[in-house]
């Protein structure tokens, strides 16, 4: 069995971002798996402009921004309709049409990407007919598949894949009948909401799913808002958002994850606990920009570039431990670098928060700045120094 | 217009369920010319679609009932011709587990009635035995009754084999046919169904929680069907390795309460709830009973937490005011009542389809000669034995969270029985089953199944 230099698993934004930067570094020797027939990822479906604003400033549709970022990964292989099913140090198993292989690389990837929660895990009351989807699902019905599962449908959240969900239905001629919203603002930019009531399609605040009828195909929900409850006629629902890192790769193989969050170990340079792994894009951070991937995945290739030359980093990691209202950090660990004694730490909180937000190691205070912050979105914390002598884990806190 | 004859047949089953399908095959492979009415698009459109997948031994079983008899003898049957229909069998025993003092001072009764039903290789296990048998369960279980002869099964191929193996022998079946009446003129029954009519020697009821309903049309039913909600929460396949054995409560008079087990296809079941209703065609899961569930199951397996549910789902259990079965011959009616079946009927339908052909043979008449059975091999789902996915079947994985192929959905669109319904097709393969619900592979599914399904998950009739 030959080995590569890196195996990338995934090819949207951030797979394709690692391997561009490998190639500008010279690295030759790359493949990248991609499980469904085509690449891209999540852009491959999304066909309104919400892409490229930072990597080419301009908008850009998803498979115009794919084929854009492909462009710059000259000489990658690719291999579609194959899935990497465990991997275990230098070595990882696929699944292919022809029966199971196994790979080797000098380094691996994973770049999985995310996925929003869907109606069961959420725990919502009532039956199960057809026309119940998410966001992801619904542009592969109208975008990819020229289909029409629905046309009253109620989308439910009000986070930016909401309005991209109002989108995709426009482009179908489809008008839903509302959105729902658990809090008293919507979870996007407050401008969002000028394209809903352009649409004409009402945003019910602090309401919630009561009840789901219908048999076979749907009838109505129930919502449960401070007007009360009442029925809405719709014969679909849409649960968009509340986006969850695809990790089952990763969690499945075993690789060490954060026993909070259950997201993989990655470091500063998004390298995992194993340092023959990184882990890159919205599998660690559910979920940001495709060009904040991308961009995110230029820094981490050009990092395995060199790793490729110099050998693994020495030194053992420190964990960053969160406090509450905050959802994940992106790194969750830390590793001692005597070249860099400074990092940028990306963030979710889980509840809206104004004030300051800590990092601190034992009694050092390492960053302390006030910051805004929504749920649902990227929060960074720039140039966070710290002691590459100390082994105190790193603390980081809401106040 | 000369009008078309009423097709005729030696037995009619009505449901098709887990023991209408067992029951047809039995009369099948006996020789009769059979035919099943299901209400639905599907088989298993009714109870028998939501239930915990158990083969149980009948260790708690009622001694001296029909069900015991039934379970034991069904069990049995299963055990014996599972290989050759390529059913799978997950041999993980269950442990009846005690979390407080009362409970465990029940323990000892639980073994005497497993002994009394003819289950012996039970044993007691004390709390050292049961933490290392099961070091994920929580402190509060402090001994338990092993069971070790209860397995987990696959609910919905096995009676899809069944029938598949029924039709081999050249039954028929007609979906989408409720039965709405029928006159018996002293030698032959006709059924009114949403299909037309049929004429048939022999009806056998096995309609589950219309059981009364469909009784009505033969005699005043001397049962009333008290359906009985069951919920469930599947966790993640990540989960299922927090537990060996089917964790069982000690029941208490009314319930059997929350199991804990393994799925044949790999994820970790947690239910059922038990909740009488009068509606008798919709189960809803309810958002307060589903966190109730989650809280019982952690105060269990407090790791639960660490891993995200999967799918809920909740089922209509056809009981009735009696703990036992009600099957029954009506006399001079050509006739055969099978009813209240309850949670026990996915171990019990083989059992039960062969005390009915012998009430049938009793009061009736018998069939034959037999026919030599034919095995179709059923497609394997269960995880732990090797999966289209895993050998390599020509095509790509299309359901990624349940390792379902483009060619395990095309199969399932083609084979006999063919799934003409989303629910059919996702019980044949777990296509759209996993924890994306649908997120990666709704759209590609719904494009393969174009032109295959009554009702298209595109909608259909907007263009």
């Amino acid at each position: 069995m030959s080995t590569r230099d890196v195996i990338i698993i995934g090819s949207g934004p951030a797979g394709l971002g690692v391997a561009a930067a490998l190639v500008r570094a010279g690295v030759s020797d790359i493949l990248v798996l991609e499980r469904e027939t085509e690449i891209g990822g999540i852009p491959r479906h999304t066909h309104h402009p919400s892409f490229g604003l930072l990597v080419f400033k301009r908008p850009m549709t998803g498979p115009a921004y794919i084929a854009r970022l492909r462009a710059r990964c000259k000489g990658v292989e690719f291999r579609t309709g194959v899935t990497a099913t465990a991997v275990d140090g230098d070595r990882l198993s696929i699944a292919t049409p022809e029966g199971p292989q196994t790979l080797r690389a000098r380094h691996i990837v994973l770049a999985t990407g995310a996925r929003e929660t869907p109606r069961h895990p959420r725990l919502v009351t009532g039956l199960r007919p057809m026309g119940i989807m998410t966001t992801g699902a619904l542009q592969q019905f109208i975008y990819t598949g020229g289909m029409k599962p629905f046309s009253r449908p109620m989308i439910i959240g009000t986070e930016l894949v909401s309005f991209s969900a109002l989108w995709t239905l426009r482009h179908a001629g489809i008008k839903p009948v509302a959105m729902i919203e658990p809090s008293a603002r919507v979870t996007a930019y407050r401008p969002a909401t000028l394209f809903a009531r352009l649409l004409g399609v009402p945003i019910h605040y602090r309401a919630s799913v009561t009840d789901i009828a219908g048999r076979d195909t749907l009838t109505h929900i129930e919502i449960d808002s401070p007007a009360g409850r009442r029925k809405i006629d719709c014969d679909g629902v849409i649960f968009s958002g509340c986006f969850t890192g695809d990790n089952n790769l990763a969690r499945g193989s075993g690789l060490a994850l954060s026993p909070d969050t259950h997201i993989p170990l990655v470091d500063q340079n998004w390298l995992g606990a194993d340092p023959r792994h990184s882990v890159v894009g919205n599998t660690t951070h559910p979920a940001d920009m495709g060009d904040q991937c991308y961009q995110e995945a230029l820094v981490a290739g050009a990092y395995i570039a060199k790793l490729l030359q110099s050998g693994p980093p020495q030194g053992e990691p420190l964990p960053i431990r969160h406090g509450n209202g905050i959802k994940m950090t992106t790194p969750n660990m830390l590793r001692p670098d005597e070249q860099a004694r400074a990092f940028s730490l990306n963030l979710h909180v889980t509840r809206a928060w104004s004030g300051d937000i800590s990092v601190t190691q034992g009694d050092k205070t390492l960053y302390r700045k006030r910051h805004s912050c929504l749920p649902a979105r990227r929060i960074t914390l720039k140039g966070i120094r710290f002691d590459t002598q100390s082994t105190a884990p790193l603390q980081v806190s809401l106040g | 217009m000369p009008q078309k004859p009423v097709p005729n047949f030696d037995v009619i089953v009505i449901g098709g369920g887990v023991v209408g399908c067992a029951v047809m095959r039995r009369f099948a492979l006996n020789g009769a010319k059979a035919l099943l009415l299901e209400r639905g698009e599907d088989i298993l459109s009714g109870a028998s679609k939501a239930n915990s997948a158990i083969l149980h031994t009948g260790f708690d079983a009622p001694p001296g009932s029909t069900e015991v008899a039934c379970m034991q003898a069904g069990y049995a049957e299963y055990l014996e011709m599972h290989a050759a229909l390529n059913l799978p069998v997950l041999e993980t025993g269950a442990l009846v587990v005690a979390w407080n003092d009362e409970q465990r001072a029940a323990l000892d009764g639980i073994i005497a009635k497993a002994h009394e039903n003819g289950v012996g290789d039970v044993q007691l296990v004390e709390r050292d035995a049961l933490r290392r048998a099961e070091p994920h369960l929580a402190d509060s279980a402090i001994a338990a009754v092993s069971v070790p002869r209860e397995f987990v099964i696959d609910p919905w191929s096995s009676p899809l084999a069944y029938l598949r193996q029924a039709v081999a022998a050249g039954a028929q079946y007609r979906f989408n046919a409720e039965v709405t009446g029928g006159e018996f003129d002293g030698k032959m029954w006709r059924l009114r169904t949403g299909q037309g009519e049929f004429n048939g020697r022999i009806v056998i009821n096995c309609s589950g929680a219309q059981g009364d309903i469909v009784q009505g049309i033969c005699t005043p039913p001397t049962f009333e069907i008290r359906p009985r909600k069951g919920q469930f929460l599947v966790y993640d396949k990540s989960a299922s390795d927090l537990i060996n054995a089917i964790i069982l409560p000690v029941p208490t008079p009314t319930t059997k309460g929350v199991v804990l087990t393994k799925t044949i296809f790999g994820n970790l079941l947690l239910g059922p709830t038990a909740e009488e209703q009068d509606d008798r065609e919709n189960a809803t899961v309810d958002h307060d009973m589903l966190q109730g569930l989650i809280d019982t199951g952690t105060a269990m397996l407090p790791d639960l937490s660490d891993h995200p549910v999967t799918a809920t789902y909740a089922g209509l259990r056809p009981a009735t005011q009696f703990k036992d079965y009600q099957i029954k011959a009506e006399a001079g009616k050509n006739w055969i009542g099978v009813n209240g079946i309850r949670s026990t009927g996915l171990t019990a339908a083989l059992g039960i389809a062969a005390y009915v052909e012998q009430l049938c043979a009793e009061h009736f008449t018998s069939f034959g000669p037999p026919v030599a059975p034919g095995f179709p091999t059923m497609p394997n789902l269960a995880q732990h034995l090797p999966r289209a996915s895993q050998t390599g079947d020509g095509t790509e994985i299309l359901c990624h969270c349940e390792s379902v192929t483009r060619g395990d959905v095309e199969r399932a669109l083609t084979a006999e029985v063919p799934a003409r319904s989303l629910g059919g097709l996702r019980r044949r393969t777990r296509v759209m089953m996993g924890r994306c619900n649908g997120f990666y592979c709704s759209a590609r599914v719904a494009e393969l199944t174009k032109g295959k399904l009554d009702r298209p998950l595109d909608g259909g009739d907007q263009t």
